[in-house]
């Protein structure tokens, strides 16, 4: 079996705040090989875009403060800032949630979209704009040469996150890291991107992170899952295999929680009860006990670790890892 | 876009134009019992002359008529003329501005030179001792009286050192009378009074760059740039800095209005020959026609300078250019 | 076992606006010690005859020719200026004047500012157009070159002093007031009093203007400040409060006569206007951030 392109080994990332320490990513392992999608589900605040600023060591203000981040036989957490740079945006890219703010206002897209070529590749000015105006052609963005010289208010949300897609992938990086790459865009603007970044994950071989809220997001696109809650991994496995047999409460919960086209019409909706934790003053044991339709004693005094649970997933679940089915209208 | 924006901001200035010109005339309406050109020198004029001198000028005509011909007049470069020696205000003004604008450009060359790099300094080293040094620096500078701090300036640097028989630096005029008017010379004497009149400027312009410096520095951009790889200068200056100079250039552009009246007591203190100190003598002298003048000019260059800072920030702004 | 994953966490009880601000005035102990400070000089002040008497033991105006220039001694605390008044009594006396002129200036460019500026934002149209137009008229001559000529025009005492310096003021306040009253317009408050019946002015000074009221106050806080500094140049260059009454600005008149017989002279008056508007200025932030942290910095 070939090394896994990159492997999160353990990692720890903690936030200093006036309340207290938050221990934003706490032990989360995990791997990512070649060309495969990999998909990062939880909701706001449980670590999923602090684990991959980690990856490419912009977690500041927070501090990573234990674990390894294996790429290419280096620990990206130990190498020097200069060489952590030469593998941002030219190895490892990474794409951000809003477009209109994520791309300078005052510079052309193509200008920008050229600009890790020049600092990378150390194409000049006139090689790089037209590497970038072919890149853009690629991600669907027509006539591309006079769009590049645009500015990005000129563009549309979702030419603006294309854009971005093409910046993240002009120096055909091993990896591309994408931050809730759709949830700034409308619905019909969502399809399309994720299947540029389908196409693209197809065609270079990308391998690719995706980091999102939304299942649905996930289902079409990833190959493998990790669900995070408070900061630690609570589930991880195949796509397929979770969504059928969820081994953790939140995911079950999660899963539940969607409305479906074949209900019932009458139906209520099943959300999670309970708020989202407190990242100070995280509750005793499993952080999810005091939402778990399914816990017993033990969940409110001892962390549960991941381990396998079933041929293909892991879980954190006392219950779960006991054998227990998850079942419940 | 830009044609229309363009259209409207000089459509806007010229009905304030219209606007100072009434309350300009309103205001000298009050003088006009008082006006007679020449009075002080020949005090021998009889009453018949004097009558004849206001027919004359038109000031014994309704105030309707007084207000269009002294439109007018303007139209045709007529400020007025002196109470005193009746030599027109346009002439004085003309010889004075040169003088007011080398000392107040100066001063806000002084200012961007000083105040960028302070206050990218007090941004990228947000809360260290450098950085609160330096805000303390510049709360004080606010508070720091303009004559006053010319007057210590003098007291320190030509009257102390002069009293010690140092090197020291003239304390009034633009330069030499007698041996000078060459460029070291007038650099001598323009070094007190541009640094006090920049002063302020850089009080200001510096705490307000580290606050743009520091609001463009958490943007989302300025995180793609960091992503992308690129040196921690780069970030900063390339992608950083152009952005938060922005807002500094619309700061700037509203200090060009006040290029002609800014330095008025520095001039005074420093006997600074400019447009200012011309105002203020004329003022001792009740010459009411030269305040008049030169206020009247000194606005429309105001409203000139609003409409060129307007202007420049939408051709900067790119937003607008292309919008 | 207590209902599964409700925070509740240590709730503060809501407070109004006002003693919220309050509270955060307080909090800050470089604005509260600024505060105090003007405090202690506007009665310092108030009391200034009484100084005269119990500590100085001087007039302002008392002339004493042998005791000219004197350095700060036990006879005069901080000294005497040319005519051997003392300058300590002379300061304490200066301070009427600034800090009383600057209240008066503060007064009545807030009261013109916000009529107009409400009256504009309210009715909106022609009335908004013909009003800013004047503002903006008002705002586009140089304020130095207006104080000079309406100074010569009209005899200069505190009130018309003050009424000159407030004639350009009162503009930006009126701007500033418009643009709050534009944004409360839109409220549903509004909408509501309104369909109960509500006069103009009723809805103006019951309901807007407490709503403009925290920009004001931080306005005017902010504004002092300068408005002493603008004051005591018109003092300096002798076109505000005439000699022989005590300003801290025209006690600097004839500075440039006084360099070579006392330094002490030229500094004090100086020094005493920096630290009052240094005071003003600090307290005037603490202001603005107490009452509209959104704009801090």
């Amino acid at each position: 079996m070939t090394q896994p392109l990159l492997q999160v080994q353990d990692l720890h990332t903690v936030f200093s705040t006036k309340e207290g320490q938050v221990k934003a990513v706490d032990g989360v392992s995990f791997e990512l090989n070649a060309g495969e999608t990999l998909g990062i589900v939880g909701e706001s605040g449980c670590g999923k875009s602090v684990t991959a600023l980690s990856i490419i060591r912009l977690q500041r203000p927070g501090r990573i403060v234990g674990g390894k981040v294996m790429f290419k036989g280096q620990d990206l957490t130990r190498v020097s800032e200069d060489e952590m740079r030469e593998i941002r945006g030219r190895e490892i890219a990474m794409i951000f949630q809003d477009p209109m703010t994520s791309l300078n206002p005052v510079y052309r897209v193509g200008w920008q979209v050229g600009e890790p070529t020049r600092l990378h590749n150390g194409l000049d000015a006139r090689k790089a704009f037209s590497s970038a105006v072919s890149m853009l052609g690629r991600v669907g963005i027509p006539s591309a040469a006079s769009r590049a010289r645009d500015y990005p208010h000129q563009f549309s949300g979702g030419m603006r996150q294309r854009a971005m897609i093409a910046m993240g992938l002009t120096t055909t990086p091993h990896v591309l890291i994408a931050d809730e790459p759709t949830t700034a865009l409308d619905v019909t603007i969502q399809a399309q991107i994720l299947d540029l970044l389908r196409d693209v994950n197809r065609d270079f071989g990308t391998a690719t992170i995706l980091i999102t809220h939304n299942l649905g997001v996930v289902a079409g696109m990833c190959q493998r899952l990790i669900v995070m809650y408070a900061g630690k991994i609570v589930e991880a496995g195949p796509t397929a295999d979770v969504f059928a047999h969820p081994k953790h409460p939140y995911t079950w919960s999660l899963l539940r929680s969607i409305p479906r086209l074949d209900a019932e019409t009458h139906e209520p909706l099943k959300p999670i009860e309970g708020l989202p934790p407190n990242l100070v003053d995280l509750p005793s044991g499993c952080a999810f006990h005091p939402r778990c339709a399914f816990r017993v004693e033990k969940c409110s005094r001892d962390v549960p670790a991941l381990l396998r649970v079933g041929d293909t997933q892991q879980s954190a679940c006392w219950v779960t890892q006991s054998g227990t089915e998850l079942k419940g209208g | 876009m830009l044609v229309k924006y363009v259209a409207r901001r000089i459509l806007a200035s010229f009905v304030v134009v219209l606007g100072v010109t009434l309350i300009t005339l309103i205001l000298m309406d009050r003088t006009r019992g008082a006006y007679v050109p020449g009075i002080d020198f020949n005090p021998s004029l009889r009453p018949e002359d004097v009558a004849r001198l206001r027919a004359d000028l038109g000031l014994d005509r309704p105030f309707y008529v007084w207000y269009l011909s002294w439109i007018w007049g303007v139209l045709h470069g007529d400020f007025g003329h002196s109470m005193i020696d009746g030599s027109t205000v346009l002439s004085h003004i003309l010889d004075r501005l040169p003088n007011t604008l080398e000392l107040t450009v100066t001063a806000i060359l002084i200012g961007m030179i000083v105040a960028i790099p302070v206050g990218v300094i007090g941004a990228l080293r947000r809360g260290s001792k450098t950085d609160n040094t330096l805000t303390v620096v510049s709360v004080a500078g606010f508070a720091v009286p303009q004559f006053w701090m010319g007057l210590m300036l003098i007291l320190i640097f030509s009257v102390t050192l002069e009293q010690h028989g140092l090197p020291w630096l003239p304390s009034s005029g633009a330069f030499s009378p007698f041996n000078g008017g060459d460029i070291l010379d007038r650099l001598q004497h323009l070094i007190l009074p541009a640094t006090v009149l920049s002063f302020f400027y850089v009080s200001t312009w510096s705490r307000f760059i580290r606050s743009s410096m520091l609001e463009v520095l958490s943007q989302d951009y300025i995180r793609t740039a960091r992503a992308k790889g690129m040196s921690e200068r780069r970030v900063v200056y390339l992608h950083g800095l152009r952005n938060a100079l922005i807002p500094l250039i619309t700061l700037i552009g509203l200090e060009l209005p006040g290029l002609v009246s800014g330095g008025l007591v520095v001039e005074v203190v420093f006997g600074w020959p400019g447009i200012g100190k011309l105002a203020f003598e004329r003022a001792l002298q009740y010459d009411y026609s030269t305040v008049m003048g030169v206020t009247f000019f000194a606005t429309l260059l105001v409203i000139a300078g609003n409409l060129i800072a307007d202007l420049l920030y939408g051709v900067l702004d790119p937003r607008i250019r292309y919008g | 076992m207590p209902a599964a994953g409700i925070e509740t966490g240590g709730a503060r009880p809501a407070q109004s606006y006002w003693n919220e601000s309050w509270e955060r005035l307080r909090a800050n102990r470089i604005g509260m010690t600024a505060g105090i400070l003007i405090v202690v000089l506007a009665a310092i002040a108030v009391m200034a005859p009484l100084f005269s008497l119990v500590l100085t033991h001087y007039q302002p105006q008392t002339i004493n020719l042998d005791q000219t220039f004197a350095k700060p001694g036990a006879a005069h605390l901080l000294g005497s200026d040319e005519l051997g008044r003392d300058t300590l009594t002379r300061l304490i006396w200066g301070a009427r004047v600034s800090l009383g002129v600057a209240l008066l200036t503060v007064a009545l460019s807030l009261s013109v500012g916000t009529t107009v500026g409400m009256v504009a934002g309210y009715y909106g149209g022609w009335i908004d157009d013909v009003l800013m137009r004047l503002v903006d008229t008002v705002l586009a001559i140089p304020a130095i070159f207006l104080f000079i000529l309406m100074s010569i025009l009209f005899r200069p005492n505190a009130f018309t002093l003050a009424a000159i310096i407030a004639s350009v003021g009162w503009g930006s306040v009126a701007r500033l007031v418009r643009g709050e009253v534009l944004s409360v317009k839109q409220r549903d408050f509004v909408v509501a009093t309104r369909s109960i019946g509500a006069s103009d002015s009723r809805l103006m000074v019951r309901h807007l203007l407490p709503n403009v009221l925290p920009v004001l106050i931080v306005a005017a806080s902010l504004g002092v400040g300068q408005i002493i500094l603008v004051e005591a140049a018109l003092d300096f260059l002798g076109l505000g409060i005439q000699p022989p009454t005590p300003s801290w600005g025209n006690m600097l008149t004839n500075a440039q006569s006084y360099f070579f017989r006392s330094g002490w002279l030229v500094a004090l008056p100086g020094i005493t206007i920096f630290i009052t508007v240094l005071a003003s200025n600090l307290f005037g932030n603490a202001i603005r951030d107490a009452f509209d942290p959104r704009l801090k910095s």
